[in-house]
C-alpha cells in the first residue's frame, strides 16, 4: 500500500517555495513597523518643542531630555530600584502561575472542588487591590514579602480562570477516545485535558506577567521601604514628594519598559511551547 | 459462513429514550456474526450511530441490552483491546506528532514500550503512513488524518473495528482509496466491522450485510446480504450485480422512508 501522490504534505508543499518568502521580509517591515516608528518619532518631537514652545517649567511637564538626563544623573538609584521591583514581581509571577495552575488542576478534577470553591476566587478577586493591601502588610510587614504577596494576589486570577477554562473546554470526542481506552482519570488530566488547556494557560500567563509589575509597584506604594530596599513604586512616591519630577517620568517609564519585556519573554516562552501545534505560535504559511 | 461462527456483537431488544422523549432507537435486534462486515445504511436520525456508540460503551440503552463478546461494552473497553472506534472526524491531538498519536491507546493500558512502537509502526505501515511518523497532523491532508485515526484504532489490535461515518468529510478519489485498503485491512486482520454510513456505494461495497434502517423512530428495517465475491475492486463498482444491490438498497431505504411519513 503506497502513498497516492495527492496527499502531499503541507510541508512538503511549503519547502518547495522558499523564495517567495524572502522577498515579503522586507514588504512586511514596512507594512508593520515603518508606521509606529514614525509617529514614535512625531510624538517624542511634539514632546520636546511643546513645553519649550509653551515655556512650560520641568518639574510640570518634563522634555524627553530631562527624563534622560535625570535618568542618567540617578542611575544607580534608578537601576536599583529597578532591580528590587523586578525581583518582586519576578516572584509574585512565578508564585502565581504555580499556585494558579495547580489550584485550577485540582478544581477541574472535581466538580463539587470547583462549585465550592471557585465562586471564593471570584470574590478575592473583586475586593480592589488597595483595599487588601494593607492587610497583608498588617499580617506580613512592611517589605519584601508583603509586596510579592501583592503582586501574586492580582497576578493569581487571570491564570486560574484561564487555565479553568481550558481544562474544561476538552473535545469531547477526545475525551470519548480516552474513555474507550479506559483513561482514567488523571491520564486524561495528564495526557488531554493540560495539553489542550496549555493555549489558555499561556494567554493567562501572559496577561498575568504585566499585571504583576503593576501589583509590585502598588504594593511598593503601600509597602515599600527605603533605605536603598525600595523598587520603582516607592521611588515615585518619594520623586512625587520632592517634585522630582524628571525622575518620577523616568520611573514610570522604566515601569513600562519592564512590563513590555516581560511581556515579550512570556509569549517567547508561550511560542516555544506552542510551535509544534497551535495556530497562535505558527508562522503563516502562505 | 457456516452456522458454528460465534456472535461477535448482539443487540438484543435495545431501545434508546433521550430525557427529552425522543426515540432515537426502538426494539433494535441484531446478531453480528464473528468475521463480518456490516454497515448500518440509514438517513439521519435513524439511530445507526447510536446502536453503534452503544456497542462501545460510550451509550447506554434504555431497554433490552447489547452484549460485546458475550459481556458488557463497559467491561470489555475496561478490561481489554478488542474494541477499535474510528470517529467521523480523524480526533488527532495536535500536539503529538503521528506516532505519538497511534500510540494513544497503548499508551493508556500500560506495558512495554518497545513493543509499543512496534505494534504501532506495524499499523502505520499498513495505512502507507510509515514515511510520515514524525509529521504533525496540521501538517496531513484530510485522508492521511483518517489513516493516523484507523492506524491508532487498530494498534491495540481490536477484534472488533467500530467505524462512524468515517470517510463522510473525505473526497470522492480519497474515498475510493482509503475504502479497498480498509477491505485489505479487514481480510488480513481476520476482524469483525462495524461501519456506519449514509451512503448507498460505500455500503454495498465494501460490506458482508448491510442492515437498512428507518427514522422516526431510529429502527431495523430490512437485512441485506451481499453476495459479492471479495477480494473486491473498483471494477466491481461497474458490475450489473453490483448495481441490483445498489438499487435494492436504496430501494429499502426508500421504502423505510415511506413508512417515516405515516408513522
Amino acid at each position: 500500500m503506497s502513498m497516492s501522490s495527492a496527499e502531499l504534505t503541507k510541508k512538503e508543499v511549503a519547502a518547495k517555495s522558499p523564495n517567495v518568502k524572502k522577498n515579503k521580509g522586507f514588504s512586511t517591515f514596512k507594512q508593520y513597523y515603518v508606521g509606529p516608528i514614525i509617529a514614535f518619532a512625531i510624538f517624542i518631537s511634539l514632546w520636546q518643542f511643546i513645553p519649550m514652545a509653551l515655556s512650560i517649567e520641568h518639574y510640570i511637564l518634563p522634555k524627553p531630555t530631562d527624563v534622560i538626563e535625570a535618568s542618567i544623573k540617578d542611575w544607580t538609584l534608578l537601576s536599583a530600584a529597578i532591580q528590587i521591583t523586578i525581583a518582586e514581581s519576578v516572584t509574585g509571577f512565578l508564585l502565581s502561575a504555580l499556585v494558579g495552575i495547580s489550584l485550577s488542576v485540582l478544581l477541574a478534577s472535581s466538580k463539587i472542588l470547583e462549585r465550592s470553591i471557585y465562586p471564593y476566587a471570584i470574590v478575592l478577586q473583586s475586593m480592589p487591590v488597595v483595599a487588601v493591601a494593607p492587610i497583608v502588610v498588617i499580617w506580613f510587614g512592611a517589605g519584601y514579602n508583603s509586596i510579592v504577596i501583592i503582586s501574586f494576589l492580582i497576578g493569581f486570577f487571570p491564570i486560574i480562570s484561564n487555565t479553568l477554562m481550558g481544562l474544561n473546554s476538552v473535545d469531547k470526542n477526545m475525551d470519548e477516545l480516552f474513555t474507550l481506552y479506559n483513561a482514567s482519570k488523571w491520564q486524561k488530566m495528564w495526557k488531554l485535558r493540560l495539553p489542550s488547556a496549555l493555549p489558555y494557560i499561556m494567554t493567562g500567563l501572559k496577561i498575568s506577567s504585566t499585571l504583576s509589575i503593576v501589583g509590585a509597584i502598588v504594593g511598593e506604594y503601600v509597602a515599600g521601604i527605603g533605605g536603598g530596599k525600595g523598587g520603582l513604586g516607592y521611588a515615585i512616591t518619594v520623586a512625587a514628594i520632592q517634585v522630582k519630577t524628571s525622575y518620577l517620568f523616568a520611573c514610570g517609564i522604566a515601569a513600562a519598559v519592564l512590563g513590555i519585556i516581560f511581556y515579550l519573554l512570556v509569549s517567547m516562552f508561550s511560542n516555544f511551547m506552542l510551535r509544534s501545534w497551535h495556530e497562535s505560535a505558527m508562522k503563516k504559511e502562505k | 459462513m457456516g452456522k458454528d461462527v460465534r456472535d461477535i456483537v448482539t443487540f438484543n431488544h435495545v431501545g434508546k429514550v433521550y430525557n427529552g422523549g425522543t426515540v432515537a432507537l426502538n426494539n433494535f435486534h441484531l446478531s453480528i456474526k464473528e468475521g463480518e462486515f456490516i454497515s448500518f445504511l440509514g438517513p439521519s436520525g435513524c439511530g445507526k450511530s447510536t446502536a453503534l456508540r452503544m456497542s462501545a460503551g460510550l451509550a447506554e440503552s434504555t431497554t433490552g441490552e447489547v452484549k460485546v463478546l458475550g459481556e458488557s461494552p463497559k467491561d470489555i473497553i475496561q478490561n481489554t483491546n478488542e474494541i477499535g472506534f474510528v470517529f467521523q472526524e480523524a480526533n488527532l491531538l495536535p500536539w503529538r506528532n503521528v506516532l505519538d498519536n497511534v500510540l494513544i491507546p497503548l499508551e493508556l493500558r500500560g506495558g512495554n514500550k518497545k513493543e509499543h512502537k512496534q505494534n504501532a509502526m506495524r499499523v502505520l505501515e499498513m495505512v502507507g503512513l510509515k514515511d510520515h511518523v514524525k509529521s504533525y497532523p496540521r501538517q496531513l491532508s484530510g485522508g492521511m488524518k483518517m489513516r493516523v485515526s484507523i492506524a491508532r484504532a487498530l494498534a491495540a489490535k481490536p477484534k472488533i473495528l467500530l467505524m462512524d461515518e468515517p470517510f463522510a468529510a473525505l473526497d470522492e478519489i480519497t474515498r475510493e482509496t482509503l475504502q479497498m485498503e480498509l477491505l485489505d485491512i479487514w481480510r488480513q486482520e481476520n476482524m469483525t466491522v462495524l461501519f456506519v454510513t449514509h451512503n448507498v456505494y460505500e455500503a454495498v461495497f465494501l460490506s458482508s450485510r448491510i442492515a437498512v434502517m428507518a427514522a422516526r423512530p431510529g429502527r431495523l428495517s430490512t437485512l441485506i446480504d451481499v453476495e459479492l465475491p471479495y477480494p473486491r475492486k473498483l471494477a466491481s463498482k461497474t458490475g450489473s450485480e453490483f448495481s441490483s444491490y445498489v438499487e435494492l438498497a436504496s430501494k429499502s431505504l426508500e421504502k423505510s422512508s415511506d413508512q417515516k411519513e405515516l408513522v
